[in-house]
């Protein structure tokens, strides 16, 4: 399957600490793919090297079969857009404003407001439903509504590949499922994402392929059908679990064991087969 | 027959700047109206300056004796003692605001500015240290910039990791301030008794008896950083957005940190040198600006005009107000901006970002 955005001999640390050491990835076009893995295992640093925002130790990402980190960060910009875990909103800022900011890449020191700026804007904003919130400040937003706004900026790079960290963590379970909606509507239309979610079962339901993370390496990653597996989750999170098929989607559900009852403490479920 | 796909309805969301294809820059009206009747009490603090008081210019004499014999009484009073002091005034608050609104921005704080981190006070140590204990080695605007460099690099040193944590920043800077009023301390205790009162004097921030060749020091940096200041603008509003969001959107947080800091260092060390360390303009002016102009982002050329209107009508209070003596214009704008520091200390600990 043809990669643009691919990375080999990933070693990825902080100071003397290295999180990844010698990983390679290929990221599908297209596709919708989403990291998981127990936390520390390296999946938002991998996320962050894929973006150029840290730079490897050594190995190579490369978008387009050239290394990211030896393009410039303009054009960069103008292919792959990113959304970081926590990004900070700034005081005064509109959701108009802030989804503008995303047009940086395609701005000149001239051009800095061009139509094409207005209408990938306004793309964005309804992409996303937050056409109405637009002349609302972000700070005032409730979360989901503002998680919205910053997925808008990121659009509005118009990029054909977007990264987005854990973009459901904060969020209550409605807004949490807006938001992969909200995904799956933009895989849908074409583009590729590179999701880090925390929710197996979230995971598995959105993803086309499905990547997982353990120690700084890549264990499992394919189809959620043929990776996610009992034996796969308890070796990872080292979490006993049966995986059965989501009755709404048929995708895989994963259902810890009740530790009452593998102690012997509590009775079988009737229906439990 | 399908409907042609229309454009999205979203109504246009600002004015904007556009000659041909090419040129397009959006204007915000409120910043234009806001900075157009700063500029008009700027003027109007200018006139006073310069007509106010005993020695002062009658209002309807001011355009003849701009161009009168400077041997005249007119052309003297305009032309050695109030003019320069005006126009080292204007710039010297221009240079203050800006500068304090490139470090508040890179540090994602309104303490993180240059009189609060030490810079203002290392570069008055530098002028001591140049005009004082080893005159004549270097100028002393550069034995400012000198000492402001050293500075902002202990600042940078003592961080453990350079400018990326704001509030690791304001608490080493404090520390580096400390040091360096010590330091300016020792330069006067050494000095001779005539010389300690002017350095004194000097290190509260004055524009008292300023020459035309300070004038053309602080405007010639004020011409030369400022349009550069306002390149780095669109990038400066990414990384408020934090290092991450910005490195994302291709601007470079880190060389636009590095940037900004260089301009403002310049900015902070030409205005020391010519007017002294003078406090809270660098503090109060951008977020003054700011408020005014209710946008996010760093507001340039706004800070820069507020800059200009404190100083200069803190200038215009120590030369009319009955103080009963010449008082250096720092003390005003130190006295103000101690209250202002407080309330910032306090407003910035109950948001948590201390």
């Amino acid at each position: 399957m043809a990669s643009i955005l691919a990375a080999h001999g990933l070693r990825l640390a902080y100071g003397d600490r290295v999180v990844v050491d010698d990983l390679s990835i290929r990221i599908p076009d297209g596709g919708f793919t989403v990291i998981v893995g127990p936390n520390a295992c390296g999946k938002s640093t991998l996320l962050k090297a894929l973006a150029r925002t840290i730079k490897p130790a050594a190995g190579e990402v490369l978008l387009g079969g050239v290394s990211i980190h030896s393009s410039r960060s303009k054009a960069v910009a103008r292919r792959l857009a990113m959304l970081p875990q926590s990004p900070i909103t700034p005081d005064t800022v509109t959701v108009r404003d802030l989804v503008g900011r995303g047009r940086f890449p395609h701005q000149g020191m001239l051009n800095q407001w061009s139509r094409s700026d207005e209408a990938a804007v306004a793309e964005a904003l309804i992409a996303t439903s937050t056409d109405g919130l637009a002349d609302r400040l972000v700070a005032e937003l409730s979360g989901g509504q503002r998680q919205r706004a910053w997925i808008a900026m990121v659009l509005a790079q118009q990029t054909e590949l977007l990264l987005l960290d854990e973009p459901t963590t904060f969020l209550d379970i409605a807004h949490q499922y807006d938001v992969l909606e909200l995904c799956a509507r933009l895989h849908e239309a074409g583009r590729t994402l590179v999701v880090v979610l925390h929710d197996l079962t979230q995971a598995a339901r959105y993803a086309s392929n499905l990547v997982v993370m353990h120690d700084g390496r890549i264990v499992a990653e394919g189809p959620p059908r043929e990776v996610l597996t009992a034996e796969l989750v308890a070796g990872v999170f080292g979490l006993p679990c049966r995986v059965i098929d989501d009755p709404e989607t048929g995708t895989p559900l994963v259902v810890p064991l009740s530790r009452a009852r593998l102690s012997g403490r509590a009775p079988a479920p009737r229906a439990a087969s | 027959m399908p409907a042609a796909r229309r454009p999205p309805r979203v109504a246009a969301s600002r004015p904007v700047l556009r000659v041909g294809r090419f040129v397009s820059l959006p204007v915000s009206s409120r910043g234009v109206a806001v900075a157009a009747i700063a500029l008009l009490v700027l003027l109007a603090v200018s006139v006073a300056t310069l007509t106010a008081g005993r020695l002062g210019l009658p209002l309807a004499g001011l355009l003849p004796a701009l161009v009168s014999d400077p041997g005249s009484a007119e052309g003297f009073v305009l032309s050695r003692l109030r003019a320069p002091r005006l126009v080292v005034g204007i710039a010297a608050g221009a240079a203050l605001g800006v500068s304090g609104a490139l470090f508040q921005t890179v540090t994602r704080n309104p303490l993180g500015s240059p009189d609060v981190i030490g810079i203002g006070i290392g570069a008055g140590a530098g002028a001591a240290a140049f005009g004082l204990l080893w005159p004549g080695i270097v100028p002393l605007p550069v034995g400012a910039l000198i000492g402001a460099g050293v500075a902002i690099g202990l600042v940078w040193i003592g961080t453990g990791r350079g400018f990326s944590s704001p509030s690791r920043v304001i608490l080493t800077g404090i520390g580096v301030s400390a040091m360096g009023a010590a330091f300016v301390q020792y330069g006067i205790a050494r000095a001779g008794r005539e010389e300690a009162t002017v350095l004194a004097a000097y290190l509260s921030g004055s524009l008292a008896s300023r020459s035309w060749q300070d004038a053309a020091i602080i405007w010639s940096s004020l011409v030369l950083l400022l349009p550069l200041a306002l390149l780095l603008g669109t990038r400066l509003r990414l990384i408020e957005m934090g290092d991450e969001t910005a490195d994302a959107l291709g601007a470079r947080s880190n060389t636009t940190r590095v940037l900004s800091i260089v301009i403002a260092v310049g900015l902070s060390a030409a205005a020391v040198s010519v007017a002294g360390p003078v406090a809270f303009v660098a503090l109060a002016a951008p977020q003054v600006a700011k408020r005014l102009a209710r946008a996010p982002g760093a507001a340039i050329v706004l800070s820069a005009v507020v800059g200009a209107v404190m100083l200069c009508v803190a200038d215009l209070l120590v030369q009319q107000a009955p103080f009963g003596v010449q008082l250096p214009v720092g003390v005003i704008t130190a006295a103000v901006g101690g209250v202002y520091l407080g309330y910032l200390l306090i407003s910035e600990f109950k948001k948590g970002t201390m």
